[in-house]
């Protein structure tokens, strides 16, 4: 499927492209435009203001797909809610890592193209789900 | 400089009940320290973060049954340009002279240093996420703040001010 996004992806997309390609379309294809009246017409929107698959009253993009889709894994909660405090910081969630994670994906936005931060940033949210799926289990955190 | 500052404005009208939705929205604004310029209208400098927490913030007035619109643009004089660079500035520098007196009376009050830094330290980011111009008073806020240290130093830290 195509998935399309605004351009100079910043936390929320990069996670949401994550969470798309890791839970709902491993063959996702993504598609950034600077203008919404870009997003091809057999393209899924998310993180587009007024896209079904966006912020929702509280919610940041990626808890709405997490609710749209069902997807009830609480490490992906957890994960959600640093997402949350990155993007919308609110301080809803006590998540510390938010700060640092967000000035990472920032740094990566202003040296890389968008493809190339999906590649590198995969791997990092796949070691989040790893530490924070550990956590869970053994009840506090892995070494 | 501040003349040459392009802003993003909203201009949105919310139904008057419920008031729900139009709490969440003015928080958002107030979090984003926003100019208000007139009755649901605010403008902010533009930027890529800017515009697109205004781009939310009409979708959830849209979401919520009323109107909205993001606009791009300046005022037509470079003076009216600076009152409102001036504008925000104030705002933000009045906020941050707060927190420089809640950082002194932390330190005269024998509260809990390590609570009080976090929590200064928390409104310190707070405030430095919605403030756009730099400011003498941001450098004096985040002095006041690292001066809350551990009580053996504060007697030190606390007199050289």
């Amino acid at each position: 499927m195509k998935w399309a996004t605004r351009a100079k992806i910043h936390i929320d997309r990069t996670a949401c492209a994550w969470l798309i390609r890791r839970c709902i379309d491993p063959e996702a294809k993504f598609v950034f435009v600077a203008d919404p009246a870009d997003i091809p017409v057999d393209a899924t929107a998310f993180d587009i203001p007024a896209a079904e698959l966006a912020h929702h009253g509280p919610d940041c993009s990626f808890e709405t797909i997490l609710r749209r889709y069902d997807l009830t894994d609480p490490v992906l909660w957890r994960i959600a809610q640093i997402v949350h405090e990155a993007d919308v910081d609110d301080e809803r969630f006590d998540a510390p890592e938010a700060r640092g994670l967000d000035v990472v994906l920032r740094g990566l936005s202003l040296t890389l193209a968008d493809e190339q931060i999906l590649e590198i940033s995969g791997p990092i949210f796949d070691g989040l789900y790893e530490f924070f799926d550990q956590a869970q289990r053994l009840g506090r955190e892995p070494a | 400089m501040s003349a040459d500052i392009e802003w993003v404005l909203l201009s949105y009208r919310l139904p008057r009940e419920p008031s729900t939705p139009r709490i969440s929205v003015w928080r958002k604004l107030k979090r984003l320290g926003v100019a208000q310029l007139g009755d649901g209208l605010v403008a902010l400098p533009h930027d890529a973060r800017t515009r697109e927490q205004f781009d939310w913030i009409a979708a959830e007035v849209e979401e919520a049954g009323g109107t909205a619109t993001v606009w791009l643009g300046r005022p037509a004089t470079a003076r009216a340009n600076q009152d409102l660079a001036d504008q925000l500035r104030q705002a933000r520098a009045a906020e941050y002279r707060q927190l420089v007196s809640q950082a002194l009376q932390a330190l005269r009050d024998g509260e809990d240093r390590a609570a009080a830094r976090r929590r200064l330290q928390a409104e310190l980011h707070r405030i430095g996420r919605r403030d756009y111009f730099p400011s003498a008073e941001r450098a004096l806020a985040a002095e006041a703040v690292a001066a809350i240290v551990d009580s053996d130093d504060v007697t030190v830290r606390g007199d050289d001010r």
